[in-house]
């Protein structure tokens, strides 16, 4: 498929992902039945199968454009940017920052944007034990983004954050999906309790440095829109009041990220049971 | 973050071969990251992290910043040793006594 995506074009390889989206659309019941709760919540009215294929398609649809954007093709995208003066204000001033996402929309995108920076060190922390498929896929088509990757579990995983953001860097952590020794905090997202890494937030108010949300929606055709929001200057938590304060800082990123969805219900790309309803 | 520390079969565990640096550690360790455990009953040997005491790399990094406070000793995620470093109480000591400026 890299081969092809690469060597046949992406109008042509685009058009495979039609019946690859109709197949899973008949043969994934599970992922199906999982995306259907978000969908209703955050389109508020029934949903029709129609909206579950545009989801798999807008998933499909960005991961293909990430063979794209690892391979160096960004210029071939149509990218509107919305508050970068938040991020090149800090790197021009030296402070390294934190980058929350999500899995809302194309992580890539943004990487781009940051790896097309001049001199701004950007890395991502990452359970990348998810996808190692995908992972070695992209390890060949370009070693600089998988060098850009910190991986979790580690003992000295945060170390490395520590020191990327000493440098003036920025580090990219996807707050919203939980992997099995995360420690987790309820958060109400689309009027229901979720549970969300306790992690993140805490890691934040260690390092002490500014942190801002982005989102990389793909608005169809080679259109994307990517927007960069401060959440915070600095999160401070109490050591005694952690969790208390853990769950407050987490509760207003999943309202911003609520937000989003609403502005791009079909970009969610969590396809399971994400507020754990049917366990 | 585990629990492992809350296992009661640690507690009746005999203590002993503790250094000085060791129990002044393992207080630091307690201390810095409110651990609800008593600091004589870390064993020196035990794992600090997954099933030992049950550290993550977020205790990890906030321990660093602790010890390169009290000890001025620097600890590096690109040092060969991290591993070694972080696996015990005993080796984190080991890693100070070597590298310590105060």
């Amino acid at each position: 498929m890299i081969w092809m995506a690469l060597s046949v074009g992406r109008p042509a390889t685009r058009a495979l992902l039609y019946p690859i989206c109709v197949y899973y659309l008949a043969c994934s019941r599970q992922a199906s039945q999982a995306i259907r709760p978000y969908l209703i919540r955050a389109l508020g009215r029934p949903i029709s199968w129609r909206d579950l294929y545009r989801q798999y398609h807008r998933f499909a649809a960005t991961l293909l454009d990430s063979v794209y954007l690892l391979a160096g093709q960004g210029s071939r995208f149509d990218i509107d940017i919305q508050g970068l003066d938040l991020l090149t204000d800090r790197v021009a001033r030296g402070r390294g920052c934190l980058l929350l996402g999500s899995h809302l929309g194309s992580f890539d995108i943004v990487r781009t944007i940051g790896l097309t920076q001049q001199d701004v060190e950007i890395k991502v922390l990452m359970y990348e034990q998810h996808m190692p498929i995908i992972r070695d896929l992209f390890r060949d088509l370009n070693p600089a983004f998988a060098d850009s990757v910190i991986q979790t579990g580690s003992p000295n995983a945060m170390l490395q954050v520590k020191e990327c953001l000493d440098r003036g860097g920025m580090v990219g952590i996807l707050a919203d999906r939980l992997v099995k020794e995360d420690q987790t905090t309820s958060c109400t997202f689309f009027g229901k309790l979720a549970r969300f890494p306790a992690g993140t937030m805490w890691l934040a108010s260690i390092l002490h440095v500014p942190v801002i949300l982005f989102f990389g929606i793909y608005r169809g055709d080679n259109r994307y829109e990517v927007h960069f929001e401060l959440f915070a200057e600095e999160i401070t938590i109490d050591r005694r009041h952690r969790d208390q304060e853990v769950q407050q800082w987490t509760q207003r990123y999943a309202d911003r990220l609520e937000y989003h969805c609403r502005l791009a219900a079909d970009n969610w790309f969590n396809f399971y049971d994400f507020w754990e309803e049917h366990q | 973050m585990g629990a492992s520390w809350l296992d009661p079969h640690r507690r009746n565990r005999s203590v002993s071969d503790v250094s000085p640096l060791e129990a002044e550690v393992a207080k630091l360790i307690v201390r810095t990251l409110t651990l609800k455990v008593d600091p004589a009953q870390i064993q020196p040997e035990e794992p600090l992290f997954g099933d030992g005491l049950g550290l993550d790399s977020i205790d990890a990094l906030e321990l660093s910043l602790a010890i390169s406070q009290s000890y001025g000793h620097q600890i590096r995620s690109d040092d060969p040793d991290i591993v070694a470093t972080f696996a015990s109480l005993r080796s984190l000591c080991r890693s100070i006594e070597k590298h310590r400026t105060k």
